[in-house]
């Protein structure tokens, strides 16, 4: 255990940083590659590449140094902050699998147990890379503790299911009541309660107590970090948007796995900083936009780069999404001053977790906001709860908002469902129609 | 040549398969055609032709299987899983895993000690996973069965195809052909995509257990080794591969009618 | 303001006819081929409009259906309905999307269910929670809506506490539908759904003893899911009564866990492969058929939390596997079936997810698995068929070696 917490730190503050001071050197003379139709390339992607290598090095020598956690996009990860948990995201990692082309050997290792294609591929990739101890990010470190809230899916629960029964650790449920305008005083006292309970099952695996001060701080982190996360999103209110809504994929890590923490913050500050230089000297995420879109629904993480090529080519760009503006939008709730109460309204009212009637009004709203022509709505078989009511939705958007709108099939994770060809003709005639 | 005792029938979805065994299980003839979707007269003019080259009695009994087997006049009728089985096993003698690819199904069949069935899987009714994946992409590609397995083996590497869908496929491959790449190292990468979802369907195969082939697809040199790849392990084709399913109808109509005559007969194999 | 609740009263209008007639007559509704069952059941429940009832439809899974009974509510279950949509309504939901979702969309906004007052959503997965919002918001459905939301999880202090909340909220919604509910009305309704599940509990518990089909003991138990509580007892009442001291069945018996008995000639394929349900782990049937404690609790929403509680561990409630695997252990010891079938409904996420830990759970136990996908929209293909009967041919060979 101190042969693990001397090594931990070891990596965290010395083979860490010495390692991306290397990497600095070693690309210092690398000529970037042409950004072809796209803008320059953000400074800040460096730094980004950085602090998510430093993360996962340190999850490698994490387990056994200091509690770790492996926790769904929605838990409210602030109460774990005072103890010092690593946090682990599954959902993170089945992206950046994806996002490599590692995702389907690790897809097939879950069908060979038995869990069906028809099952989330976040899901199929995570069980998956725990059944054959395979990921591309060398090592996951064993959690102590699985912490799942229903508030983007019911499927967590059943995927944390699995993964409590696999490594025989306390799974904590946070069980969020669907919210229809807003959230109802029993929904919130119930949601407080689960929070409570989380904590101390929390505090039991870190053999310590969470300090309210300390608690304080991680939820103004988390505050902070998610209105510096809406304050990025917001700079592409600009014409032309000083990045691309495939960027915006990219650096949403941060506020999603590292949320609740001064690194998380810091780093979007200098993104902040970034992004307003190039709104100034009119700087744009691709060199000649045309068109600007809006993006419904998770990313094809293993196809962004075609895509984004493809639309750029054109002038096309996306310059808002609803899956990155999720982030953004509990910033205002959270109340540092009352962690509890605040963290269960917050957590409760997030996109997937409320009526579609708010989903309707949010999209019209970003489409007004950021003076969008078109929408592209990812249908995407993983993703049931994101993808319910979007036939209606395109129809009603082109109607109320007067964008032309477009679904797409596709998938988040699984490429093996997915036909290049027949989206590519898709999003073709889509962007003719503009012309 | 020993005295024919029983007949078995496979009828499948593309072909009927039938034979005759005598009362060691030896098989005297058999006969493999392309099959007629009018079931009852193929099976009719099929055993005709198979007594003949028996010289078999027209009274011997009968056992069918196959998707058709309810279409056939027999003695015992019995699914594929449990005729494969038998059939697999009085050729191995052996447990183990049982892997028949057809055109239609993919089955996977977990044989015990005693050669009965511990377990099995078959594809969803999706073609992804069935001989039939191969043969739709092949035939567009224009490359001819025979020439499957030289055109493989000719192929430094395999091209990854990764749609499992043979309709999504289909277009895949066109694309990477008009790309430049190499129909030998596509047709490799197609048997190694349909050997991953055939290693899925098996699930996690226990390392002891012996792994055996049956099916048209087993006569395909590729598609054998590519199987072996993707479960990390030797696969054996059980002799006359495609017959696996009409010999075990034939044990088993000879046991029912030894069951239901007072002469000893003894049993097979 | 409960002026037309008959709970327990005298009063019982579907008697008469049901008294007179053997079970077999009751599959009349539902049961045979041939009739369309829909258009039976709207004209019961134009019947039950005539005697000055409300109608709600409800979507699966669990609801307080005591709730709607104490209100003088009718609750009609909306399974899909299976088979092929009934409306091109279905198509505002993809393709992947599991079909109890798709038909009932179809189903609702195409008119099919306008003779009801309102719909009730439980919100029991991902698929239903997104329809009780995308057909009262985006269109579809203009009549009252209800809802009711289920702790989810396992049995906690404070998943009980919302669980009550939730409870009274409900009773209140259902008030302003159709009168309040007064406790009194509701204790009432409590014991009546009490004794209906103490005996849907001992028919399937005692299977083996009762000389029916499957068909005809789940056209049976799936008439509840329509017919006013007392006509639904009265029926049950009939079934227990032909319980044998001893096993009457003879087939080959099995456990089967899953969602919902359709297509119900699965049913009929089971029987001609020589099989039959003995333990029933069915979220529509077996899994809503709890032990109920006699005396019941004096609060009748006591008695609702304590029910809430107290089923079979469901998937769609989030129920942990650990509980899930004793429950169907515990099942399977008690009616000695030889195997276990896993029926699935396509995309059906709570019952999919469980697959791989049953699978191993009974591989350890070598007792025999067969899942089995099966569509709402179609009848049982020809391959799934041969996997039926040749699990039943693997069954018996062990049998018969044992």
């Amino acid at each position: 255990m101190i042969a693990r917490r001397i090594e931990y730190q070891a990596v965290r503050r010395a083979v860490g940083p010495l390692l991306v001071w290397l990497e600095r050197q070693r690309s210092r003379g690398r000529v970037r590659r042409d950004a072809g139709p796209f803008g320059p390339p953000l400074e800040s992607s460096r730094k980004l590449k950085e602090l998510l290598s430093l993360h996962y090095l340190e999850g490698r020598y994490a387990d056994g140094a200091v509690p770790v956690a492996w926790v769904t996009s929605g838990f409210p990860v602030e109460i774990l902050r005072p103890l010092g948990f690593h946090a682990v995201y599954p959902e993170n990692h089945a992206a950046l699998c994806a996002a490599r082309h590692a995702l389907p050997a690790l897809v097939e290792a879950a069908e060979r147990q038995g869990y069906s294609q028809d099952l989330c591929s976040y899901a199929r990739c995570d069980l998956g890379s725990v059944a054959s101890g395979r990921t591309p990010v060398g090592r996951l470190p064993r959690p102590d503790l699985l912490c799942c809230s229903t508030n983007i899916c019911q499927t967590v629960l059943y995927w944390y299911r699995a993964l409590a029964e696999r490594f025989r650790v306390p799974l904590v449920l946070v069980d969020t009541p669907f919210v229809y305008g807003e959230a109802r005083p029993h929904d919130v006292a119930y949601v407080v309660e689960q929070l409570r309970e989380a904590a101390a099952a929390a505090e039991r695996v870190a053999g310590r107590r969470i300090e309210p001060e300390a608690l304080s701080e991680a939820t103004r982190l988390a505050r902070e970090g998610t209105e510096l996360w809406g304050a990025c999103l917001a700079q592409n209110r600009a014409e032309p948007a000083p990045w691309t809504g495939f960027d915006q994929f990219a650096h949403m890590a941060p506020v999603v796995a590292l949320r609740g923490t001064e690194e998380c913050n810091g780093y979007y500050r200098m993104l902040l900083d970034e992004l307003r230089d190039r709104v100034r000297q009119g700087v744009g995420g691709i060199r000649e936009e045309r068109v600007r879109l809006l993006w419904d629904n998770l990313p094809v993480w293993f196809e962004l780069r075609h895509l984004a090529t493809l639309l750029a080519e054109r002038g096309f760009t996306f310059v808002c999404s609803t899956y990155a503006n999720a982030w953004s939008e509990m910033g205002s709730v959270i109340d540092p001053a009352d962690p509890w109460a605040s963290a269960a309204r917050a957590y409760q009212h997030v996109i997937l977790n409320r009526d579609l009637g708010s989903k309707l009004a949010l999209m019209k709203s970003l489409c007004r906001d950021y003076r969008v022509q078109g929408a592209v709505l990812h249908s995407d078989r993983s993703c049931k709860p994101y993808s319910i009511g979007q036939i209606d939705l395109r129809e009603r958007l082109s109607r109320e908002s007067g964008v032309r709108a477009l679904i797409l099939e596709a998938d988040h994770g699984d490429p093996r469902a997915w036909s290049p060809e027949q989206a590519d003709t898709r999003l073709r005639a889509f962007m003719e129609a503009f012309d | 040549m020993t005295a024919p005792a029983a007949i078995g029938v496979d009828v499948g979805s593309t072909t009927w398969k039938a034979v005759v065994i005598d009362r060691s299980g030896a098989v005297l003839a058999s006969l493999v055609e392309p099959a007629d979707p009018l079931v009852e007269a193929q099976t009719e003019r099929g055993l005709v032709e198979l007594r003949r080259r028996a010289g078999a009695p027209p009274d011997l009994p009968v056992g069918a299987t196959g998707y058709g087997r309810k279409r056939v006049a027999a003695g015992r009728s019995l699914t594929e899983i449990t005729c494969h089985a038998r059939g697999a096993f009085a050729r191995t003698r052996r447990p183990g895993v049982l892997l028949d690819i057809g055109g239609q199904d993919t089955k996977v069949i977990r044989i015990d000690a005693r050669g009965e069935v511990m377990d099995f899987a078959m594809n969803d009714k999706c073609a992804a996973g069935t001989g039939r994946f191969l043969e739709v992409i092949l035939a567009r590609l224009r490359v001819p069965l025979g020439e499957v397995a030289s055109r493989v083996a000719a192929a430094p590497r395999a091209v990854s195809v990764s749609s499992t869908c043979t309709v999504f496929a289909e277009s895949e491959v066109v694309s990477l052909v008009a790309g430049g790449e190499p129909v030998e190292g596509i047709v490799r990468g197609l048997h190694a995509s349909l050997a991953r979802r055939v290693a899925s369907l098996a699930g996690s195969v226990p390392p002891a257990e012996a792994v055996f082939l049956s099916g048209g697809v087993a006569l395909n040199p590729a598609m054998v080794a590519a199987l072996e790849e993707a479960l990390g392990r030797p696969v054996s084709v059980v002799p006359d591969p495609q017959l696996v399913g009409a010999l075990g109808a034939a044990l088993a109509a000879a046991e029912a009618a030894a069951a239901a005559s007072p002469r000893p007969v003894a049993p097979p194999g | 303001m409960c002026k037309r609740l008959h709970v327990g009263g005298p009063k019982r209008m579907w008697e008469p006819e049901a008294a007179a007639a053997p079970i077999a007559a009751a599959l009349y509704i539902t049961g045979r081929r041939g009739h369309s069952p829909g258009g039976m059941r709207k004209a019961y429940i134009r019947e039950q409009q005539a005697r000055g009832r409300k109608v709600v439809a409800v979507l699966p899974v669990h609801y307080p259906k005591e709730i709607l009974t104490a209100a003088g509510v009718l609750s009609v279950e909306l399974w899909g309905p299976p088979g092929p949509p009934r409306h091109a309504s279905a198509g505002r939901l993809q393709t992947y999307v599991c079909a109890v979702g798709r038909n009932a969309l179809g189903f609702l906004a195409g008119g099919h269910a306008d003779l009801v007052d309102a719909v009730l959503f439980p919100h029991t997965c991902d698929t239903i929670q997104g329809l009780a919002t995308l057909l009262p918001d985006l269109g579809g459905w203009s009549k009252p809506v209800l809802r009711f939301q289920h702790p989810k999880g396992d049995d906690r202090e404070s998943a009980r506490r919302f669980l009550r909340a939730e409870l009274e909220r409900f009773a209140s919604e259902v008030g302003e539908l159709a009168g309040a509910v007064t406790a009194e009305a509701l204790s009432r309704a409590v014991a009546l759904h009490a004794e209906i599940d103490r005996a849907r509990a001992a028919l399937l518990a005692r299977r083996a003893s009762l000389d029916l089909s499957d068909r005809a003991l789940y056209a049976l138990l799936r008439r509840g899911e329509f017919l006013w509580p007392e006509d639904h007892l009265a029926e049950l009442r009939r079934a227990v009564a032909r319980l044998a001291p001893a096993p009457v069945q003879r087939g080959l018996p099995l456990l089967v866990t899953g969602y919902v008995p359709e297509p119900m000639s699965l049913l009929d394929h089971l029987a001609e492969v020589g099989a039959f349900v003995a333990a029933d782990d069915w979220a529509a049937t077996g899994r809503r058929a709890p032990p109920r404690p006699d005396p019941l609790p004096a609060d009748p929403f006591d008695a609702l939390v304590e029910k809430g509680f107290a089923g079979a561990p469901c998937t769609t409630r989030g129920a942990s596997r650990e509980r899930r695997l004793a429950h169907l252990d515990a099942l399977r010891e008690r009616s000695g079936a030889l195997g276990v079938l896993a029926h699935v409904p396509k995309f059906c996420e709570p019952e999919l997810f469980d697959l791989p830990a049953l699978r191993r759970h009974l591989g350890e136990r070598g007792v025999p698995l067969l899942v089995l996908e099966t569509e709402l929209e179609s009848e049982l293909p020809a391959q799934a068929r041969t996997r039926l009967e040749a699990f039943a041919e693997m069954v018996s060979a062990r049998r018969a070696r044992a």
